[in-house]
């Protein structure tokens, strides 16, 4: 039984990830909101010197991707890990996060200098391509310092689990290392010139095997459900063994096939998640992000198939999916899981974050549909585009606005009711 | 001819290719060589000089024996030296190419005679290159190279030995003194090596000059016919002639490897030609001469010195500059005329290659140090952001405007690959097909100035003075896919408005307003040529009101589609840009305005 003070602990640290989540998340969106004004005004360009529009998209990507996406689930790593018995370990924690988040503002600095990978979301390159391996190996180090003074406390099994885990996770930052490298490329479709229907496949079984993973730790999933979500997630790994790996086309079957058993996850990701009994506070985070989760499954689908994605790729319907999975998927589930980890109270504006998700991914999404017959009126600027270009502009001020107050709950140490205190 | 064959084929396929190639491996980085090239260089003064005050025409067989077994011996010493006896092999293959040569040029005349003395040149000449650039050759190992170069010495030995020089007719006249032909030479000499460096330098320039069989075995031709030619016209007294068009050529060539005619691929025939045609020039020169030091002397400053300069110049400036060729062309062409004859034509092919290409178009630049630092530009100012550089093979529409396509496995030896995910600006694939370097910098400063409604930031601080990151984006953009612009020119050939298009009625308040977006910042909104960005250009659009069509036949059975395809597509290789994305119907509607604005 964890004692008042170790629950306040875990809070603690809790709180620290949601405080640089929710940070890197309004840093995020604020670049989101400039580079949106300067597609309304391209002349704004101007007044920022060599720092032109090109130069932010990285941190706009990166700093969701490494930032507001990945923290909460260091903040699970943590939780599962971290012995709060030992009387440094949320200075020891901050450290951790901190360092992350010095690596990501350098990275940011690196990418505003010029100095990038020109690989999107690896553009880690020359002086800034150690920096979020680093922080990484540090936080490993971390973790397994912990797992070591933990030891007596876990089961066997529960032991066996954590060093398994670190082992894998030993592997990340040497790969992300290595992936930033320019002479390595993933496999290409062809005939998009986007990634093939075996690499959407992994990466979304990489996506349901850590929230099925947090699921576990979190306590939250439904037991009479995890042998068919395990089970299903083995049967799609060896699916995607199974499909061609190289650059194969979306034209093929094999890859038509293996994409779409990922529509099995709607069913099933429901009903493993649907019987939550966690936070309640949590529950309509879990019930949005599955919304969103539906909504990504089935449009990635369909703009893989031949046809679709002749028809969209290049488009802004890409870049709506894409804010599809990180402003709606991503965010959801990773404020429950903050919740679920005791780092917040209930957090506002719920609706306003998801009505400006909604109404922005189905603008970009419907921009995108038009574009293949009007790109004269995308390249010229005609006005319908400035339209919907300003009220992608809007909807990314009100997610952006949204972003800071969540932020700012969280740094003035709103937790949930039933945490402990610091 | 044998003889002429085996010395200048040794010359190009052992000192020019496989030496280097040899040395390579004990010398890290181009600079590295240099050392060993000037080496080679003074072994070459000093073997000429050498030859020149021990020749003797009573023993002209040996000496010229002597010499080609001297270059087998050392191409031969070459593949078994380490990195310090390469100095002294390096020195040996200098030296008796030097001796060799001067050698064979001081005694030919007295073998040939002078009736012949240009053809034979001609043969030996076009023969020696021809040679080596059959695939067989021109693609072996270095080693094999060396080989075969150590085999053609030992061809010229045996040569040597079966010639029977007879007595040397001393020329009666002068038509241009030695020491102007010097110079003539050496200017030559210094725009083939310059030329040859960035060709050898620059792949996608190498892969459309040297790869492939059907590439090779038309070098070959053409080497051989040009050469053929060449020493006909000699016979006939037509050096003049001969040294002219070789400049001509040359220049048009050079000036073509910066993008001024927007690819090489056409030039390369011309290069291929001038340089046929001026070698065989410089070896009918000296031999007609009969005299060993002057025979030395020209290849000593001309052949040696325009090397070493040719090949330092676009080491150091990575460019061959235009003013260069611009005097370079004036110099030869003012000796020519100096000669008092062919004066007409001399001054009609300077005219023609000043005119055609045009001296103003910018340095020509080619090197792959400035493209990979523009490309490194490109990267870092997240041009991938908004261009994609991968067309998909089966959107047919992408393929018109931007294409033509390109396989993905040439894509991906990239690093990084830059296919982009985002398209809001047009694909870059092949960039350098449609648009020209002046277009791009001008572009890249002001985009809405050329695309008014255009989101793309302006980059005029990349082109601010003391750096060079801008002119870099420029030559890596204009690097992409110029080598494609064969398959372009046939896909816009191909095309036609829409008969709906065709059909449609005109609506000219929007071509107007079409055209004044699009065209009036360049063409005045009046058509009238006097837009504000026209001053900056090089080629001025001209005056719609008073003009004659510049690229429209008077007697075109369809002026109107003409209209179109240049509306569409522009003119490649001038700054008149295409629209690709217009709309047949919007194409159409503007080429029936600028029809009724045109008198």
């Amino acid at each position: 039984m964890s004692s008042n003070r170790d629950r306040g602990r875990h809070a603690d640290i809790s709180h620290v990830v949601a405080r640089h989540t929710f940070g890197w998340l309004a840093a995020g969106n604020a670049v989101g909101v400039l580079l949106a004004a300067l597609l309304v005004w391209p002349a704004l360009n101007s007044a920022l010197g060599s720092w032109t529009y090109g130069r932010w998209i990285p941190l706009h990507l990166d700093w969701q991707l490494y930032g507001s996406c990945a923290l909460p689930l260091v903040g699970v790593l943590l939780a599962w890990c971290v012995d709060v018995r030992h009387p440094q370990a949320v200075g020891q924690a901050r450290i951790a996060l901190g360092a992350w988040s010095l690596a990501l503002a350098l990275g940011g600095l690196s990418w505003l200098s010029g100095i990038s990978s020109g690989k999107p979301f690896l553009e880690w390159h020359g002086w800034a391509r150690p920096l979020l391996p680093v922080a990484m190996l540090f936080l490993w180090s971390l973790l397994s310092a912990h797992v070591w003074w933990r030891r007596d406390q876990f089961s066997q099994a529960g032991c066996a689990a954590r060093i398994g885990l670190l082992i894998v996770l030993l592997v990340v930052p040497n790969a992300v290392h290595w992936a930033a490298g320019r002479d390595v490329y993933p496999s290409v479709n062809p005939d998009s010139g986007g990634a093939t229907g075996a690499r959407l496949l992994a990466s979304t079984l990489g996506i349901v095997a850590i929230y099925g993973f947090i699921a576990e730790v979190l306590g939250i999933s439904r037991k009479n459900r995890r042998a068919w979500y395990w089970g299903y997630f083995l049967c799609s790994v060896l699916v995607c063994i199974a499909i061609e790996h190289g650059d194969a086309s979306h034209h093929e079957t094999a890859q038509i096939v293996g994409l779409a058993t990922l529509l099995g996850w709607l069913p099933l990701a429901w009903t493993y998640f649907g019987g939550s009994n966690g936070e309640p506070a949590a529950r309509r985070w879990w019930a949005a992000a599955f919304g969103w989760w539906a909504a990504l499954v089935l449009s990635g689908f369909w703009t893989f198939l031949p046809g679709v994605s002749e028809r969209l790729k290049y488009t802004n319907a890409m870049v709506g999916h894409a804010h599809l999975a990180m402003a709606g998927l991503v965010t959801c589930a990773n404020i429950a899981v903050l919740v679920e980890l005791r780092g917040l109270k209930a957090l506002r504006h719920f609706w306003l974050w998801q009505g400006a998700c909604v109404v922005q991914v189905a603008m970009l999404l419907a921009l995108g549909w038009f574009e293949p017959d009007h790109w004269d009126d995308v390249f010229l600027a005609a006005r319908w585009t400035q339209a919907i270009y300003a009220v992608r502009l809007l909807t990314g001020v009100a997610l952006l606005g949204v972003s800071i107050v969540w932020w700012w709950q969280s740094l003035r140490g709103e937790k949930t009711e039933n945490a402990g205190a610091s | 001819m044998v003889a002429i064959a085996a010395t200048y084929g040794y010359f190009l396929l052992f000192a020019e290719f496989a030496l280097l190639e040899l040395a390579k491996p004990w010398f890290s980085g181009e600079l590295a060589l240099r050392p060993l090239l000037t080496m080679l260089c003074a072994g070459g003064v000093a073997g000429s000089f050498l030859a020149a005050s021990h020749f003797r025409l009573d023993r002209f067989q040996s000496a010229l024996a002597g010499g080609f077994a001297g270059c087998a011996l050392s191409a031969i010493a070459t593949v078994f030296a380490g990195r310090a006896e390469l100095w002294l092999t390096i020195a040996g293959v200098g030296l008796s190419l030097g001796w060799t040569t001067v050698t064979l040029s001081a005694g030919l005349r007295s073998v040939v005679g002078a009736k012949r003395l240009g053809l034979w040149c001609g043969l030996g000449t076009g023969l020696a290159y021809a040679i080596v650039n059959l695939p067989v050759a021109f693609e072996a190992t270095p080693v094999v190279q060396t080989e075969i170069s150590a085999g053609l010495a030992l061809l010229g030995v045996w040569a040597a030995r079966n010639m029977h020089p007879g007595s040397v007719e001393i020329p009666a006249r002068e038509r241009l003194n030695w020491l102007l032909w010097g110079l003539i030479f050496l200017a030559l000499v210094w725009l083939d090596s310059a030329g040859f460096y960035i060709l050898q330098h620059t792949p996608h320039l190498r892969a459309q000059t040297w790869t492939g069989s059907w590439i090779l075995y038309g070098n070959a031709i053409t080497h051989l016919v040009g050469a053929v030619v060449a020493g006909f016209a000699l016979d006939f007294q037509l050096i003049t002639v001969t040294a002219g068009v070789a400049m001509a050529l040359l220049a048009a060539a050079d000036l073509a490897l910066g993008g001024a005619a927007g690819t090489f691929a056409g030039a390369r025939v011309l290069y291929t030609a001038g340089v046929s045609a001026y070698s065989v020039a410089l070896v009918y020169y000296p031999a007609w001469r009969a005299r060993p030091l002057l025979a030395a002397a020209l290849f000593a400053v001309a052949g040696w010195m325009g090397s070493a300069l040719g090949i330092g110049m676009v080491q150091d400036l990575h460019a061959i500059p235009a003013w260069f060729v611009g005097i370079a062309v004036v110099f030869v062409f003012s000796s020519l005329v100096v000669s008092g004859i062919q004066r007409r034509k001399s001054a009609m092919l300077a005219a023609m290659v000043i005119g055609v290409f045009g001296l103003a178009s910018g340095k020509t630049r080619a090197d792959d140090g400035m493209i990979a630092r523009g490309r490194e530009v490109y990267i870092a100012e997240g041009c991938i952001t908004c261009h994609s550089q991968y067309l998909r093979p089966n959107v047919a529409q992408e393929i018109l405007w931007w294409g033509p396509a390109q396989p993905l496995t040439e894509r991906l030896t990239e690093t990084p690959p830059l296919l982009g995910l985002r398209r809001q600006g047009p694909d870059l694939t092949n960039v350098g097909n449609r648009r020209s370097p002046e277009w791009q910098r001008l572009h890249l400063i002001g985009p809405q100035l050329l695309t008014p409604g255009s989101r793309m930031p302006s980059y005029a601080g990349l082109f601010e003075a003391g750096g060079s990151r801008g002119d870099s984006l420029v030559v890596y953009l204009s690097s992409l896919g110029p080598e494609t612009i064969g398959q372009r020119m046939a896909s816009i050939t191909k095309w036609e408005p829409s008969a709906n298009a065709l059909a449609s009625a005109p609506n000219e308040r929007k071509a107007r307003q079409l055209f004044i977006q699009l065209c009036a910042a360049c063409h005045g909104p009046e058509a009238r040529g006097d837009g504000p960005l026209s001053a900056k250009l090089t080629l001025k659009p001209p005056d719609f009101s008073h003009d004659a069509w510049r690229r429209i036949a008077p007697d075109d059975s369809s002026p109107l589609t003409a209209i179109t395809k240049i509306i569409k597509f522009g003119v490649p290789g001038t700054t008149m840009a295409g629209h690709e994305y217009l709309d047949d119907a919007d194409v159409v509607n503007v080429a029936r305005f600028l029809s009724r604005l045109h008198r």
